[in-house]
């Protein structure tokens, strides 16, 4: 076991497998000599070279088309964008290319692409630089999202990101870059599609995703002190997503908080509330709540932006209006 | 009154010479500019009229356009009336109207295809060649500004008309009496097949070179002549050479950036007027001023012939240089 | 340049059974017998045909919404191309991708494409795979003039440019992007024109004349080929058809449809196998009438072919995850 902040863990992954498989590569803006945006990649340049570690210019469009033509072609790349917003920019490589080409093609062609995807607010970086996004990905047949929440989630779910033979969406939220934890590097890859239970309680399921899973701990160390034992359960995938998961801790609480920090008009949270009133109605004894970022843009002014994000405040909130 | 044509060829600068002997592409709008900066400078030396070859990128209404939008144009243009098919027909057309129409001078923009286009139409109108690229034969690199006067001074009849054009060779192609077609100053016998993409570049397939002149200082298919042998503007001859074959081994920059070895025999020398003819024991193409054009097939016989019937190139030096001595420049 | 009479020959046999494809694609398509949108490639045979003859078996393509012609060239047997217009199960994509869609990455297709100008983006990455891999590959990619004002083609041109990818960018300028002519489309004539942006050769050739595409394939693959970087290629062709079928056209003047009539590249391809006797007529009637042929055997083969099974749906979109039908 090694202590490693999120980022490291990310990289670490990346180095374990580009020294393992010549076919891996990196590129994106920035991310050789530089280091990366956020200094992700700091140091592969050095260990892999300009050939393995490639700058690209500020193209999103032609970042994410290099990878699925890569991919089509033998080689496995992992593609970054500096933001998960600039996916717009490339939008059509990722929804109408790397997603659809394996359906529309009958199956003859594998992707096994990563597109790494720094998001989230925080940061005061404002409408532009915050969005998260996840519910139009997951939205797209073709694509796989990953979203961890710890370092040695985050480790493990990289491993079978660069194993996986789809385009697989990796979200990193820009936050938890510094937030550290154990990580095993001999770990196995983490399955997809596994969710991981935080912390166990009885009386609420709170389901977050990503940074919010942090929150949600808070949030339930608090609870607790108010006599409310709360189960914290991070889907860490949600494409593929773990509905038995979600729904064994359900049937032991009977209760559901959705975290997310998406707006919540159309989130996922929603598409995460839907899966429980469709499958899981029998458990519940109380209407499914869901706690996400207002319906604006990104604010940048730190005050608007921490009203913006919900907050621990706002979940202890949530769940005590349920008992 | 005094009328300058001008001739741009949208097609020019842009053939396969890009790609296999470092060429530069040159973009139309480049050419509407040039033709702007020859009609500012006619029309500031003094020239009345200007006639412009109408075309599939429209350059003349172009250059009309922005020259009328920034208030610089004060002479009337008129763009020829005529259908445009986007083909060397139309230069050819457009060469024979302008001379029916008493244009003094003609300017060329393009390459050699063009030059040689507008030369098959005219037969008294003095020509300046303004080369768009960096791979001709013929026409000159040259600023538009200074062909702009030069045609002034011509269409004024400020210089002496005399001393600054000279009557330019031509090779001349017969085939059964007829005569196919002409190339001003080199006549390449290949025996690749197809015109393909029009540009020769490969010296392999290369059997003879027919010139009206020659000269080591300069580029193409007929400096393999002129690396052995010089034959001038003024020389009343031209010559030929059999290529890959013969005891001399020479090199020769028979493109732009394109220096070959080349086998040859010794040149042979062909006064004007005098007929000579080749059958073709191969079939292959002839191309003319670097340009494939004309197939032929084996056995077939051809009569070559250099003449002095190309056209009045107008030497532009001379020209500006006798327009200044007459006052061309006072005001 | 090395170009025998057998190459000459099968270049047009495969220009003819691109025409033929198309012709009978056309007729099905107002029979009712081919569902969806079509876009045929009916008088550009030439570009695609000798681009893909100057290539190898194991290079790539990337090709368009207009993509019967690329795939033939570079291979792709008719008759999984039929099935998959009709949209059956022995398509080339089981059915699921019809006209737009097709690909065999056996035979370096990476698909037809529905996005103006996505392939150019695709192409890059092949390109940036066979140059990393170091497997002697090019690709070429086939758009045409209407995707050059698509962003895909500065970002791509650009990436490869930098990179010095071995991928050759193949302009089919038809003269319209979809009812929308090149001269109200762009302010230049020549897409080449952009290739001085980009710092790689950028040419014009006679796009129906199969002789010029593939000598200037031929250089842009060998340069390519040989680590010196992209090439720009701007074949001027033109459509017979509109840009789908059912186009009324009514946006093209009929004398400029007539005079590109004329240009056809298939009367000119057969006018040269005669002119030089490569072939006799009655050897060219039998390569023809093998065609046709061919093609009605591709026909029949889609006709028989089964629908896809309703489980197919949830299939081929992942190579793992099968979700439950409805």
């Amino acid at each position: 076991m090694k202590t490693m902040s999120m980022m490291e863990a990310i990289r670490e992954a990346m180095n374990k497998r580009m020294r393992e498989d010549r076919n891996v590569l990196l590129f994106g803006e920035d991310v050789g000599a530089f280091g990366g945006c956020f200094g992700v990649s700091a140091g592969m340049f050095d260990e892999f070279g300009p050939e393995r570690v490639r700058d690209t210019p500020i193209s999103e469009g032609v970042i994410i088309g290099t990878a699925v033509g890569a991919a089509a072609t033998g080689l496995k790349p992992i593609a970054e964008l500096m933001f998960m917003d600039f996916a717009t920019v490339g939008a059509d490589q990722l929804v109408n290319q790397a997603a659809k080409m394996r359906y529309m093609f009958g199956g003859k062609i594998t992707l096994p692409m990563v597109v790494r995807l720094p998001l989230g607010a925080g940061i005061s970086a404002a409408a532009q630089h915050s969005q998260s996004l996840e519910a139009w990905l997951a939205h797209i047949p073709g694509l796989k999202v990953v979203y961890p929440s710890s370092p040695a989630d985050a480790y493990g779910l990289m491993l079978q990101s660069i194993d996986d033979e789809n385009p697989v969406i990796f979200l990193e939220h820009k936050v938890l870059y510094g937030a550290s934890g154990e990580v095993d590097e001999n770990m196995a890859p983490i399955k997809f599609g596994i969710g991981d239970v935080k912390r166990e309680g009885g009386d609420i399921t709170i389901v977050a995703t990503g940074k919010m899973v942090h929150e949600a701990l808070a949030a339930a160390e608090k609870l607790s002190a108010d006599g409310i034992e709360a189960e914290v359960f991070d889907p860490r995938t949600l494409f593929p997503f773990d509905k038995e998961g979600l729904l064994k801790s359900l049937e032991k609480t009977n209760k559901a908080v959705i975290v997310t920090e998406e707006n919540k008009r159309g989130s996922f949270a929603g598409e995460i509330s839907a899966i429980i009133a469709e499958d899981g109605f029998d458990y519940l004894d109380g209407p499914v709540v869901r706690v996400c970022a207002m319906n604006t843009p990104v604010p940048f002014s730190p005050v608007l932006e921490q009203y913006y994000i919900p907050s621990v405040e706002d979940i202890v909130t949530a769940v005590k209006k349920m008992f | 009154m005094s009328t300058i044509g001008i001739i741009a060829n949208p097609a020019s600068g842009k053939d396969i010479r890009r790609l296999v002997s470092h060429a530069t592409v040159v973009d139309n709008n480049e050419k509407v500019n040039i033709v702007k900066r020859i009609i500012l400078a006619a029309q500031g030396a003094g020239v009345t009229g200007v006639m412009v070859m109408p075309d599939t990128f429209l350059i003349g209404y172009k250059a009309q356009e922005d020259l009328k939008g920034s208030r610089e144009l004060n002479i009337p243009i008129e763009i020829l009336d005529m259908r445009v098919k986007g083909s060397v027909e139309d230069t050819i057309l457009a060469a024979k109207l302008m001379e029916e129409k008493g244009v003094q001078c003609i300017i060329a923009l393009g390459g050699d295809g063009t030059s040689r286009a507008v030369a098959k139409s005219i037969t008294v109108t003095p020509l300046i060649s303004i080369s768009t690229g960096t791979n001709n034969v013929y026409p000159e690199m040259l600023e538009g500004t200074v062909a702009g006067i030069a045609a002034a001074a011509v269409s004024t009849r400020t210089s002496n008309l005399g001393q600054s054009c000279r009557r330019d060779k031509r090779i001349e192609i017969y085939k059964g009496g007829k005569m196919l077609d002409i190339a001003l100053v080199d006549c390449v016998i290949s025996k690749q097949t197809y015109i393909g993409s029009r540009a020769i570049w490969n010296p392999e397939d290369i059997q003879r070179v027919i010139v009206s002149r020659a000269n080591p200082a300069s580029i193409g298919f007929s400096t393999i002549v002129g690396v052995k042998k010089i034959v001038g503007e003024d020389d009343n001859f031209g010559a030929s050479i059999n290529v890959n074959t013969g005891e001399n081994e020479l090199v020769a920059p028979i493109a732009a950036g394109t220096m070959k070895e080349i086998r040859v025999d010794e040149p042979v020398i062909h006064p004007l007027e005098e007929m000579f003819s080749m059958t073709m024991d191969y079939k292959g193409i002839m191309a003319l001023d670097g340009e494939r054009e004309l197939p032929f097939k084996k056995g077939e016989t051809y009569h070559f012939k250099i003449s002095r019937d190309g056209p009045y190139r107008v030497n532009i030096k001379r020209t500006i240089e006798s327009a200044q001595i007459n006052g061309f420049f006072n005001r | 340049m090395d170009l025998t009479n057998e190459k000459i020959i099968e270049m047009y046999r495969t220009m003819k059974r691109i025409r033929e494809f198309e012709t009978n694609a056309s007729r099905l398509f107002a029979e009712g017998s081919i569902p969806g949108f079509v876009h045929l490639y009916l008088g550009e045979e030439a570009v695609a045909t000798g681009v893909c003859s100057s290539m190898n078996e194991d290079d790539y393509i990337t090709s368009t919404h207009r993509g019967h012609g690329h795939i033939i060239a570079k291979g792709g047997e008719s008759k999984y191309m039929m099935a998959e217009l009709f949209g059956k199960e022995t398509g080339y994509c089981k059915g699921k991708g019809g006209s737009m869609h097709i690909a065999d990455a056996t035979k370096g297709i990476l698909g037809a494409n529905g996005i103006v100008g996505a392939g150019h983006n695709i192409a890059v990455g092949a390109g940036l795979s066979a140059k990393y891999r170091e497997s002697g590959q090019v690709v070429a990619c086939f758009f045409g003039d209407g995707s050059t004002n698509q962003g895909t083609f500065h970002e791509s041109i650009n990436l490869a440019s930098i990179w010095k990818l071995p991928v050759v960018f193949v302009c089919e300028n038809n003269l319209y992007g979809i009812s929308m002519s090149q001269a109200r489309h762009q302010a230049i004539q020549d897409v080449a024109d952009r290739a001085v942006a980009y710092n790689i050769p950028g040419i014009v050739v006679d796009g129906n004349d199969i002789f010029a595409v593939y000598e200037a394939a031929t250089e842009a693959v060998a340069r390519a080929r040989s680590g010196q970087g992209p090439t720009l290629i701007e074949c001027k062709t033109y459509r017979h058809k509109g840009h789908f079928e059912g186009d009324p056209t009514t946006y093209r003047p009929s004398d400029e449809v007539q005079e590109w009539m004329a240009k056809d590249p298939l009367p000119r391809a057969v006018a040269y196998l005669m002119d030089n006797e490569i072939l006799t007529e009655e050897e060219l009637k039998k390569i023809d009438e093998e065609i046709v042929k061919e093609i009605e055997d591709a026909i029949k083969f889609a006709e028989d072919s089964p629908v896809p099974s309703l489980e197919s749906i949830v299939q081929d979109i992942y190579t793992d995850i099968v979700e439950e039908v409805r």
